[in-house]
């Protein structure tokens, strides 16, 4: 609205292909800067079998060179036959018509020939792209689970998920994402499971980016998602393929990018957020104790400096007397409100996460020994805080990492710092008041159309796959709250 | 797909209804009905059923006979447009000054139990403020909301009632009528408006998912609320003896202060007191809601969510205006409770036989 559109000018991408091989050379070279851009090569053969000039154009850093080699360069050299399609050995070979084209097939890694008296420019995908290894997951760590992890190459990522899932219906659709640097976003989803209208909302979202560059998954979240100012994020990120098979089986949508070792998951609801994939690996009673264990510590990380701040402050008459002679001989000599004394360890320990998160490997340990000691001990002894606020805080510090997802891990914390404040301001009036609000404002969220909170309330025929999970024997549908086509999994 | 349904199913008609009318048992009403029903009291919301359930199924027929009509509507479509409208903002008036009462009575009990120390106005402000948080984001996620809670809400006092178990002599209950049989059952009819909240969410109707699914909630909400609340009664009526039961002012956190979880854990009031909160809150929050829906359709606004805020506001004003907390309860709540009964018995009947005289219901 307030800025202009860019202009759209005369693009000399847009030419067509002449036919004239010289002219095209000279036209792609100048695209290219040819001779300051030091990897963009250009290879001149003369086919065997035609008798004519061949010109290859291609970025020698991104392509397999061996592959060139047997592939391309010698069929051509040696090879007779009637035509080029014939002649090269690799899997497939796309024909078009003008630069633009041409231009992006050389960006994504594919080798261009162009031929002597032919107005068309043949591509062969020979990219190479460097990336990791399949590595074990970093961030969301289990005991009993596959350990193969995304990594930074979206065709490695795909056959990942391929590898768990096979079904004809199983589509990868692509769609482009960007104006000046053109990168693929692979919406993958099984066909006549996922809901069409959340799919259809996907595509115009991904159609209506204009911007010159989307780099990965983690600056795409926050492109397409709902509400940008939310405290709560409406996408799922993982770095499980055995997690993104499992949600597109129940019909959810995983979107995929190149250099991200990671997966979009979409609609989400709370439950999503909460849960692990692992807890459907462990036995029926395994799963959901780890379930129950993790909400407890949602809860704890969630309120207990709050509910301190707000029982010491204004309800100590619920603190058994004994408890309460502790508490007090403690803060006997420690200045400091308690609210005061709360937030500056909370800000210390958020401080401790940071720096340890931000620390070069060699020097980690000392974030420990900083953050024990000074935060700790020294505090304690020289009466900054109570002893018993450093447990509490080490407490509800402690539990946030048992919210393993990393969306999911900030809301709390920021949830925590409204809590502690709504807390000092009017006890449990305000802080029953802010958690009521809290989760009010969740029920309210929906990500891509589907309520958060389903289906726990609004209900939807589905597993009831809330806090805690049915026996694995007796789950029959899908999650109802997507609206799937196919609503049964099971009998 | 996603957007024309609504998210309001039976679960949370059923939730909705058993906090607005659940947090009764927790409020002052049962002291104001012991003034005059004594041991006996736990009588009297049976007794206000009876009177008022036969009120409550014809509204509830007419609203299925007409299809797609909420209260307001039904009764603009049946008296015609000046009478309906009169009537209709007679319930307006009604619901604004019950919020304005309870209000002040949830206050009250907050301060003196809590905050006595804070000024009245302050914890009113508080309260409303919270209430209309809430209220701004929308019936759908209220009920869903109310929904969430129930169960931890439920939880809470089967507990309580599970602790207060041991203080219970049963033989409290004789002589079953208490103070007779007579005053018993008038004040129980006077007191029908017990069940007042049952109208108000009649404004939901058309709001939920199916009209049928509203139904199916409410009743079930309205009969498990209804059983809940006898019991609740009876206990109170058995732990407090027949001497001091019409002086205790709040019977449920008299209740709270008296259990007590092992020799540990012994003032375990505030725990409670969270989750009555909870209830009491999401009430509100359907109340404001509701009665600003109620104030839009009398006077055609259409978007009425705005109205919210000055209601909280004035509901917090009209709180204020009794002097005392015991004035307000006694005098106040007491009174109004009885004058509205009447008019919330023969208002659907009213609508039935206008309806029936225009010829509405031959089909």
């Amino acid at each position: 609205m307030f800025f202009k559109k860019k202009k759209q000018t005369e693009d000399p991408k847009e030419v067509p292909i002449s036919n004239s091989l010289e002219k095209n050379t000279k036209h792609l070279k100048q695209l290219f800067s040819f001779g300051l851009n030091k990897d963009f090569s250009v290879r001149e053969i003369t086919a065997r079998y035609s008798n004519k000039k061949i010109n290859l154009f291609f970025y020698s850093s991104i392509v397999n060179s061996t592959k060139i080699h047997e592939g391309i360069i010698r069929p051509l050299l040696e090879a007779q036959g009637d035509d080029l399609t014939t002649i090269i050995t690799l899997e497939n070979i796309k024909e078009s018509k003008d630069f633009g084209e041409v231009v992006d097939d050389i960006n994504s890694g594919n080798i261009v020939l162009f031929l002597e008296d032919s107005n068309k420019a043949f591509s062969v995908n020979v990219a190479d792209f460097q990336h990791r290894g399949i590595e074990k997951p970093e961030n969301e760590n289990a005991v009993k689970a596959p350990k193969e992890a995304f990594t930074e190459s979206l065709y490695v990522n795909i056959s990942l998920i391929r590898k768990r899932f096979h079904d004809k219906q199983l589509i990868a659709e692509a769609k482009p994402v960007g104006a000046r640097s053109k990168l693929d976003v692979t919406v993958m989803y099984i066909k006549d499971v996922v809901n069409n209208e959340v799919l259809e909302n996907v595509r115009e979202r991904l159609d209506n980016l204009t911007i010159d560059n989307v780099r990965n998954i983690e600056s795409l979240e926050q492109y397409i998602e709902d509400r940008p100012y939310s405290i709560v994020s409406s996408l799922l990120y993982t770095e499980r393929p055995d997690r993104a098979a499992s949600y597109l089986e129940d019909g959810y949508i995983v979107l995929l990018m190149e250099n991200s070792s990671a997966c979009l998951i979409l609609p989400v609801t709370f439950w999503s957020f909460f849960h692990s994939e692992e807890d459907r690996y462990l036995r029926f009673l395994f799963g959901n104790f780890s379930r129950l264990i993790r909400f407890l510590a949602f809860l704890i990380s969630l309120l207990i400096s709050a509910v301190y701040v707000s029982v010491t402050n204004y309800h100590n008459e619920m603190i058994p007397p004994d408890l309460l002679l502790a508490i007090v001989s403690a803060r006997e000599r420690v200045p400091f409100p308690v609210v005061f004394e709360i937030m500056l360890m909370e800000v210390s320990f958020e401080l401790i996460r940071e720096a340890g998160l931000r620390i070069p490997n060699p020097l980690g340990p000392t974030i420990g020994i900083v953050g024990a000691l000074i935060i700790g001990q020294a505090a304690v002894e020289a009466n900054i805080v109570s002893p018993i606020v450093v447990i509490i805080v080490a407490l509800s510090g402690l539990s946030s990492f048992a919210v393993a997802n990393i969306s999911m891990n900030y809301t709390i914390r920021l949830t925590r710092f409204i809590f502690i404040f709504s807390a000092a301001f009017f006890g449990m009036l305000t802080l029953t008041g802010a958690f009521l609000l809290w989760v009010m404002y969740l029920a309210s969220l929906r990500s891509f159309g589907v309520p958060f909170l389903a289906p726990l309330s609004p209900n939807f025929q589905s597993n009831r796959d809330t806090i805690f999970r049915k026996m694995i024997k007796n789950e029959y549908f899908r999650p109802g709250q997507l609206k799937p086509k196919d609503m049964r999994k099971k009998g | 797909m996603f957007k024309k349904e609504s998210r309001l199913g039976a679960r949370e008609g059923f939730a909705m209804i058993t906090m607005m009318i659940g947090v009764k048992i927790s409020n002052t009403t049962p002291s104001m009905f012991a003034q005059t029903g004594a041991n006996a009291f736990w009588l009297m919301p049976l007794i206000s059923m009876s009177v008022i359930l036969p009120s409550v199924i014809l509204l509830y027929y007419l609203l299925k006979r007409y299809k797609d009509k909420n209260l307001v509507e039904l009764t603009e479509h049946i008296l015609g447009k000046h009478v309906g409208k009169f009537v209709a903002f007679l319930l307006f008036v009604i619901f604004f000054t019950l919020l304005a009462i309870e209000g002040r009575s949830y206050t009250e009990q907050l301060k003196m139990l809590y905050f006595p120390e804070s000024p009245t106005p302050f914890i009113f402000f508080i309260f409303f403020m919270i209430a209309f948080y809430g209220a701004k984001r929308g019936l759908e996620t209220i009920g869903s909301t109310a929904w969430a809670f129930f169960f931890y809400i439920k939880a809470s006092v089967i507990l309580l009632a599970f602790l207060a178990l041991r203080e219970v002599i049963f033989a409290r209950i004789f002589p079953i009528f208490g103070n007779g049989l007579v005053p018993l059952l008038t004040e129980g009819a006077k007191k029908a408006s017990l069940f007042s909240d049952i109208f108000l969410l009649a404004m939901a109707y058309t709001a939920f998912d199916s009209t049928k699914k509203f139904r199916k909630g409410v009743f079930s909400g309205f009969a498990f609320v209804f059983l809940e609340m006898t019991f609740f009664f009876l206990l109170y009526c058995t732990i407090f003896d027949y001497n001091s039961i019409d002086k205790v002012a709040f019977p449920f956190h008299e209740i709270t202060q008296y259990v007590n979880m092992g020799n540990f854990f012994t003032n375990i009031e505030t725990f409670f007191m969270i989750f009555w909160l909870f209830a009491a809150l999401i009430k509100y929050m359907i109340y404001l809601y509701l009665i600003s829906w109620i104030f839009g359709a009398v006077f055609n606004i259409k978007e009425f969510e705005p109205l919210i805020l000055p209601f909280a506001f004035f509901g917090i004003v009209a709180g204020m205006v009794p002097e005392n907390a015991v004035i307000n309860e006694l005098v106040f709540k007491s009174n109004f409770m009885d004058m509205i009964t009447p008019f919330l018995i023969f208002f659907p009947f009213l609508l039935w036989v206008t309806a029936k005289f225009k010829g509405d219901l031959k089909r």
